[in-house]
C-alpha cells in the first residue's frame, strides 16, 4: 500500500518516516530508518547513510530516474528504487 | 644502520580521494588514476629512495570501507594485518571528510600506525571548508599533515614523518562505541583471548557483530563457542535497538564520525551559489542537462573525427611510397608480401591508434577530470535501467565509440558480473571509429549524410532493444545505481595525459599482436589464392541473400581485422573510390550495416576473452555475425520496396 500512495506528507511507515523520494527539491529530512538486505545496508553505511543522518534532496529527475543527494558532507547519486527504500522524517513544517 | 633503512608503507582511503596521485608523487611509477570509486583493483607497488631510507610503498584498492566484504576490502585488510606495514598512510578527501572518517574509523580498529594525509585541501578551502588540523590530531590521536597530492605539496612533510617517528607502537586509545555494545565488545574479546588469530582481539569481536562473514568462518573453527555468545549478544543488542546489530554498530560510527566533523570543520557561512553550483544546475537540468550533453558530446566527436580525418590522410601521404620502397629492396615474392603485412597491420594500428584513439582519449578524460562523466551517468541512468544496467555502463558506450577494445576494459566498473557482461555484450554493438569510417566514408558520402545518421538511430535503437532482452535472458537482480557526485574541477593536464598514455598503450598491448598474426594470417591465405575461393563459397550469403558483389565476401574477412579495412579493400578490388560507380545506394548501407554489426574485430574478440572466457567470445562472435547477415539481409528487402 505504501508505495502506491505519492502524497508528500501523507505516506505514513513504521517509525513516522517517508520516504526519500517524496522530498521535493531542497528540503531535507533525519533518516530514521534504511530498508534493505545486509549487503545493501552496509553499503549505504560506508557511505553515512544511517538511521540518524541528516540528508537532503538536490534534485531529482523526470521519470522517477535517479536521485542526487546529500549526506554526510557529500553529494551522492542513487537511484530512485533505493532512494524510496530510505525512509526520512521530514525537516519541514 | 642498514637494516634500520627500510621501511615499509601501505596507501589506504576511498575512491576519489587523490591517493593514486600521492602513490604517482611518492613513487614516480605511473598508474592509471580514475574518478570511479573502486577502479584501482590491481596490486601497485613502488620504491622511494629519500634520506637514505628506502621506502617501500603499496596502494591499496580504494574502497569505501572494511566491512562489506568485497574482494578489494578483504585483499586491503588481509595485506594490512598480515604484511603488518610500518606505516598506514590513511589519505583522506577533505572536502568529504565525514564519509572519509567512517572509513578511517574502521582503519583505526584494526590497530595499526596510521598517518593522515588530509588531502585536497586547496579544494577545501576553495568551498569554504576549514580543518582544524591540531583538534583532529588530538581526537583521533593519530598524526595529521594536511596536502595538495595534485602540486605535490605536503607529502614531503608526511615522508619526514614516516621516517621519523619509524613506527608507531604507542598503544592508542580507540573510539568507543555505545555502552551495550561496548559490553558485548569486551565478553567476546574476553572469550576470544588465546585464539590463534593475527587480529586484534576487540576488532575480531566487532567484526563478530557485525556479521563479518570471513571472519565469523575463522572464529568458528578455532572457537566455536565464542560464535555462539555472539549471536546471543547480537540478539540482546537487537531487541534494544531494534534493528540489526551491524547496523547499529554502523550507526553508531557513522555518527561518531558526524559528530568529530562538527567539532573539526567549519564551513563559511556566506556562501553565494558559486560558479560551480550553477553549473552543476544547469547540466543535471531536466531540459539543458540534456542539451548540453548531446552538444558536450556531438562536440567531442566532432571534432575527433575531424582532426582524425585530417591527420589519418597525412599518415597516408607519409607511408604512400613505404609499400614501393619495401618491393623494391625486399622483393615482391610470397615472403616478402607476407612480411610486407605484418608491416602493414603495424602502419594501420598507427593510423587508428594515433588520429582517433588518442585524441578520443585526451577528450574524454578532460571530461571525466572535470567531473563531467559523472553527470552523464546521472543522466542516463533511467534509461540504463531500462536495459537492466544502470547510468555508469553510458561511460563504456562512450568509450565505444571511440573503440570497442577500451570500452569492454571499462566495464570493470560494473558492480556485479551480470552487468558487467550486459554492458560488455552492447559495447561490442557500438559503433566505433572504424565503423564511423565506413559509415562516413560510404553512406555518408554518396547515399546521404541524413542517412549514416540514421543508421546511428538505427544502431541505438538496436542496441536498446538487445540491451531489454539480455537483461531478461541474464537471471539476476539489476544493482542500483550508486555514485559519488565529484564537485567539477579545474583539470589536471598531467593527470589527463597519464590516463591517456595508459589507456593507449592499453589498447596497443592487447591489439597489436592479435591484428599482425592474424594480418598476416589473412594475407598468407590471400597470397595462396584461395580468396576467390572463399569469396564464392560465401556467396550464397553475401549475393543472394544480401545483394552485395561477390567480392564483399573476402572484405568481410579482412574486416575482421579492424573495421576500416572493409573500405580500403573495396577501393582496392572495385579499382575506384567513387564507390557510388559500382554500388548501389541499397548495397552501400546494406554492407554498413554488416560492418557495423557482424564479428566484433579482433582485437575486441580478443579482450572479451580475456574478461569473459573463450566459450562466451565465441558465442557473441557467432551470434554477432548471423544477427548482422539477417538483419541487413531484412533492411535490404526493405530498402528495395522504399527505394528505387
Amino acid at each position: 500500500m505504501l508505495t502506491q500512495m505519492h502524497h508528500r506528507h501523507g505516506v505514513k511507515d513504521r517509525k513516522d518516516g517517508i520516504n526519500l523520494t517524496n522530498l521535493d527539491d531542497g528540503q531535507s529530512g533525519i533518516i530514521v530508518s534504511v530498508m534493505g538486505g545486509e549487503m545493501l545496508t552496509k553499503r549505504l553505511a560506508d557511505l553515512g547513510i544511517t538511521t540518524g543522518k541528516e540528508v537532503k534532496v538536490i534534485r531529482k529527475t523526470l521519470f522517477s530516474g535517479p536521485v542526487q543527494i546529500e549526506v554526510a558532507g557529500s553529494k551522492l547519486v542513487i537511484g530512485w528504487g533505493l532512494a524510496s527504500k530510505i525512509m526520512v522524517k521530514s525537516n519541514e513544517r | 644502520m642498514s637494516g634500520d633503512n627500510k621501511i615499509n608503507i601501505v596507501l589506504a582511503g576511498q575512491g576519489n580521494s587523490g591517493k593514486s596521485t600521492v602513490f604517482n608523487y611518492l613513487t614516480g611509477l605511473h598508474q592509471h588514476i580514475g574518478n570511479w570509486a573502486g577502479k584501482t583493483i590491481e596490486k601497485a607497488e613502488g620504491t622511494l629512495f629519500y634520506r637514505d631510507h628506502t621506502i617501500d610503498v603499496l596502494d591499496l584498492p580504494g574502497i569505501y570501507s572494511l566491512t562489506t566484504v568485497s574482494e578489494e576490502e578483504l585483499i586491503s585488510r588481509s595485506y594490512i594485518i598480515k604484511q603488518n606495514p610500518d606505516w598506514i598512510i590513511n589519505v583522506v578527501d577533505s572536502t568529504n571528510l565525514e564519509r572519509s572518517l567512517i572509513f578511517t574509523l574502521q582503519l583505526l580498529e584494526l590497530e595499526r600506525p596510521v598517518i593522515i594525509a588530509l588531502n585536497m585541501t586547496d579544494l577545501a578551502k576553495r568551498k569554504g571548508i576549514a580543518v582544524d588540523v591540531k583538534k583532529l590530531q588530538n581526537i583521533l590521536k593519530v598524526p595529521v599533515i594536511p596536502t595538495i597530492a595534485s602540486r605535490g605539496s605536503g607529502l614531503t612533510k608526511l615522508v619526514d614523518k614516516v621516517i621519523d617517528l619509524k613506527t608507531d607502537k604507542s598503544a592508542r586509545i580507540i573510539h568507543k562505541y555505545g555502552k551495550e555494545i561496548e559490553q558485548g565488545i569486551e565478553e567476546l574479546s574476553e572469550q576470544l583471548k588465546g585464539i590463534d588469530l593475527p587480529y586484534p582481539l576487540r576488532w575480531i569481536a566487532i567484526k563478530l557483530l557485525e556479521k563479518d562473514k570471513d571472519i565469523r568462518a575463522q572464529v568458528s573453527e578455532l572457537k566455536p563457542q565464542v560464535i555462539e555468545s555472539s549471536l546471543r549478544i547480537m540478539e540482546e543488542l537487537e531487541e534494544i535497538h531494534g534493528h540489526d546489530s551491524p547496523l547499529v554498530i554502523a550507526d553508531e560510527r557513522s555518527l561518531l564520525a558526524s559528530r568529530i566533523t562538527r567539532e573539526t570543520v567549519r564551513i563559511a557561512k556566506d556562501r553565494k551559489l558559486s560558479l560551480n553550483e550553477r553549473l552543476e544546475a544547469l547540466t543535471t537540468h531536466k531540459v539543458t542537462g540534456y542539451l548540453i550533453m548531446i552538444l558536450i558530446l556531438g562536440g567531442m566527436f566532432l571534432a575527433v573525427f575531424s582532426f582524425g580525418n585530417w591527420f589519418s590522410e597525412w599518415l597516408d601521404s607519409i607511408f604512400l611510397g613505404w609499400h614501393d620502397l619495401w618491393q623494391d629492396r625486399v622483393g615482391t615474392s610470397f615472403w616478402p608480401a607476407l612480411g610486407w603485412s605484418a608491416i602493414e597491420s603495424v602502419l594501420a594500428l598507427v593510423q587508428i591508434a594515433f588520429p582517433y584513439i588518442l585524441p578520443f582519449y585526451i577528450l574524454l578524460y578532460l571530461l571525466e577530470d572535470w567531473g563531467y562523466i559523472a553527470r552523464i551517468s546521472f543522466l542516463m541512468d533511467k534509461f540504463m535501467h531500462k536495459m537492466g544496467i544502470h547510468g555508469k555502463a553510458c561511460v563504456s558506450f562512450i568509450i565505444g565509440l571511440g573503440c570497442n577494445v577500451p570500452g569492454c576494459l571499462s566495464c570493470r566498473i560494473m558492480e556485479s558480473k551480470r552487468e558487467r557482461f550486459i554492458t560488455a555484450v552492447l559495447v561490442t554493438l557500438v559503433p566505433c571509429s572504424a565503423v564511423s569510417v565506413i559509415v562516413f566514408g560510404l553512406v555518408g558520402k554518396y547515399v546521404g549524410l541524413l542517412w549514416a545518421l540514421g543508421l546511428y538511430i538505427f544502431a541505438a535503437v538496436l542496441i536498446f532493444i538487445v540491451g531489454k532482452i539480455a537483461s531478461k535472458l541474464m537471471i539476476g537482480e539489476p544493482v542500483e545505481l550508486i555514485m559519488s557526485m565529484p564537485d567539477y574541477k579545474t583539470p589536471n593536464i598531467k593527470t589527463i595525459f597519464s590516463q591517456t598514455w595508459d589507456s593507449l598503450k592499453e589498447f596497443i598491448y592487447i591489439a597489436a599482436p592479435i591484428v599482425i598474426v592474424s594480418g598476416v594470417l589473412i594475407q598468407a591465405i590471400n597470397l595462396a589464392g584461395w580468396m576467390p575461393a572463399i569469396a564464392s563459397v560465401m556467396s550464397p550469403v553475401t549475393v543472394n541473400w544480401l545483394g552485395l558483389p561477390a567480392v564483399t565476401g573476402i572484405l568481410l574477412i579482412f574486416g575482421i581485422l579492424r573495421k576500416e579495412l572493409i573500405l580500403v579493400m573495396l577501393a582496392a578490388y572495385l579499382g575506384t573510390t567513387n564507390f557510388n560507380e559500382v554500388l548501389t545506394s541499397q548495397q552501400m548501407i546494406t554492407l554498413a550495416i554488416v560492418s557495423m554489426f557482424y564479428v566484433p574485430c579482433v582485437a575486441t574478440i580478443s579482450v572479451l576473452w580475456k574478461e569473459y572466457g573463450w566459450r562466451k567470445a565465441l558465442v557473441i562472435t557467432l551470434a554477432e555475425t548471423a544477427f548482422a547477415i539477417v538483419l541487413a539481409g531484412l533492411v535490404k528487402r526493405v530498402l528495395d520496396i522504399f527505394m528505387v
